[in-house]
C-alpha cells in the first residue's frame, strides 16, 4: 500500500518552473533516493514532501491524509532534515533536542535516547555553536526522528556527516518510510530500494528499482 | 495547556539564548540611556517643563528601542532557519507566536527597567505605580502587533524598513493612551482611565494577533 502519492507536482516561482508535472508514489517502508544535478528540483521536491512548502499545483496524499488539507496532522508523522540544521547556537545539544520534545509533545526524556542514538551521548552539554558541522548534521537528524515519525524526508543528510554517517542513515531509516536527496549514488544503492532522477524539475525517465534492503 | 507549555518552552528558549549571548538586551539598554542623555541636551529642561517633556521622550525611546527589539525576534531564527523547524511541528502556530512576543516583551521591559530609573534621574520626575503600569500595559500590546509585523516582514529583503512603516501606526493608540496616562500619573493625577483603555486595547491586539498569527506563520 502506498504511504505517499504525489500527483502533477508542480511548483512555479514567477515565470521559473522548479518543478513540473512530477507523479511519485512511495510504497510503505519504502525508501526513495532521489537524484539530480543541482538546480534539478530535489529541494523542491523534498519540501513538499515534508508540507514545509505547498506546490503550485497538483495534489499530494500522505498516509491517507491530503497534504495540504491536514498538514498539522501530518507534521506528528513526518521528520525533516533540511539543508541547514536550523539549531540554536547559544543551546547545548540536549537543550536544542529537548525544546522540540516540547514542540512535539513527546517526554523530554526521548532527548537522551535520541542523542545516544545519533551518537551525541557525550556531547549532549556542549553549546551547539561548539559542536563541528558534522555533529550539528547529526543533532538536526536526530531532531528529525524524536517523535518517531513514520515518513523520513532527508535533503542531502549526507553532507558534513563523517563516514560513520551511512550507518548513521541506515540506523533512522529502518523501519520507517524515507526519501532521500543525494549527490552520492554508493549511498543511494546502500540505502534505498529504488531511485527517482530529476533534471529541470522533470522526472527523467521510470524510476529505477535498485534492491532490497533488509 | 499544551499551547501554554508550547509558548512557555518557546519564550524559555529565547531568553536563555539572550542571556548566553547577550547580544540584544546590552544594546538596547545603552541605547535608551543614550536617547535620554541627547533628549536631555536637546531641551531646556527645568522643574516647570520636564513633567511635560518627560512622557514624549520616554515614548520615543520606548517605540524605538521596541522595533529593533522585535524586529530580531523573528529575523534571528530566519537566519538560522530554525523558524521552519519550529513550525514542522504539530505546535500551534498561534502557541510559537505567543512565546515570541512574551519573549520580546520580557526584553522591552528589562530594558525599561534601565530607562524608567535613567529618566527619573535626567528629568527629575516622579515615578510612581502608574507610570511603571502603563508602560508595562502599552508594552503587551506593542509586543504582540510587533512581533506580528516582525514575523511577516522577516523574509523580505527590506525589513528593517518596512517593519517601522507597518507597525508604527498601529502602535499609535498605545503612544497617544501611553502619553496620557503618564503624563497624568507625573503631573500627579488619577490614571484610571488611561490604564483602562491600555487594557482594553491589549486584549483586543492580543486576540487579534493570536488570530491572524496562523496565517503569518504557517504558509
Amino acid at each position: 500500500m502506498s504511504a505517499l502519492i504525489g500527483t502533477a507536482l508542480t511548483q512555479r516561482y514567477g515565470s521559473e518552473v522548479a518543478l513540473d508535472d512530477v507523479d511519485i508514489a512511495i510504497d510503505g517502508g519504502e525508501h526513495l533516493a532521489v537524484l539530480g544535478e543541482n538546480g534539478a528540483g530535489k529541494t523542491t521536491l523534498l519540501r513538499i514532501l515534508a508540507t514545509a512548502s505547498r506546490p503550485t499545483s497538483g495534489s499530494l496524499e500522505i498516509f491517507g491524509l491530503d497534504a495540504m488539507l491536514e498538514r498539522r496532522r501530518l507534521r506528528a508523522r513526518i521528520g525533516f532534515v533540511a539543508h541547514a540544521p536550523g539549531l540554536y547556537p547559544a543551546l547545548s545539544a540536549a537543550e536544542n533536542l529537548e525544546f522540540f520534545c516540547t514542540l512535539q509533545g513527546v517526554p523530554r526524556a526521548r532527548a537522551v535516547e535520541v542523542l545516544d542514538l545519533v551518537g551525541l551521548a557525550d556531547a549532549g552539554r556542549r553549546p551547539t555553536a561548539k559542536l563541528s558541522r558534522g555533529a550539528q548534521q547529526r543533532l538536526a537528524i536526530g531532531r528529525a526522528v524524536l517523535h518517531d515519525p513514520r515518513l523520513l524526508v532527508l535533503d542531502e543528510p549526507d553532507a558534513s556527516l563523517d563516514s560513520d554517517g551511512a550507518d548513521l542513515l541506515a540506523r533512522v531509516m529502518r523501519g520507517r518510510t524515507a526519501v532521500i536527496a543525494t549527490h552520492d549514488h554508493a549511498l543511494a544503492n546502500r540505502l534505498c530500494q529504488r531511485t527517482l532522477v530529476l533534471r529541470r524539475g522533470h522526472v527523467v525517465g521510470v524510476p529505477t528499482r535498485l534492491r532490497v534492503v533488509h | 495547556m499544551r499551547t501554554i507549555s508550547i509558548a512557555l518552552a518557546v519564550a524559555r528558549k529565547d531568553m536563555t539564548s539572550e542571556w548566553r549571548t547577550r547580544e540584544l538586551v546590552p544594546a538596547l539598554a545603552q541605547f535608551v540611556v543614550l536617547a535620554l542623555v541627547i533628549a536631555n541636551f536637546a531641551f531646556q529642561i527645568d522643574s516647570r517643563n520636564a513633567a511635560a517633556i518627560a512622557p514624549g521622550v520616554l515614548w520615543m525611546a520606548l517605540v524605538f528601542a521596541g522595533l529593533v527589539a522585535f524586529g530580531r525576534a523573528f529575523a534571528a531564527e530566519r537566519e538560522q532557519a530554525s523558524l521552519e523547524a519550529m513550525l514542522l511541528t504539530p505546535a500551534a502556530p498561534a502557541a510559537i507566536f505567543a512565546g515570541k512576543a512574551l519573549a520580546a516583551a520580557l526584553l522591552l521591559a528589562i530594558c525599561e527597567a534601565v530607562l524608567l530609573p535613567t529618566l527619573a534621574l535626567f528629568f527629575g520626575v516622579r515615578l510612581s505605580f502608574d507610570v511603571v503600569s502603563a508602560v508595562l500595559l502599552a508594552t503587551v500590546g506593542m509586543a504582540v502587533l510587533g512581533c506580528l509585523f516582525a514575523a511577516m516582514v522577516a523574509r523580505v529583503r527590506a525589513r528593517e524598513l518596512l517593519l517601522p512603516v507597518l507597525t508604527l501606526p498601529l502602535w499609535i493608540p498605545f503612544i497617544v493612551v501611553g502619553g496620557q496616562a503618564v503624563q497624568a500619573a507625573m503631573g500627579g493625577s488619577v490614571t484610571g482611565q488611561a490604564t483602562g483603555l491600555l487594557l482594553d486595547l491589549d486584549i483586543l491586539f492580543v486576540v487579534l494577533t493570536s488570530l491572524a498569527a496562523r496565517f503569518v506563520l504557517d504558509d
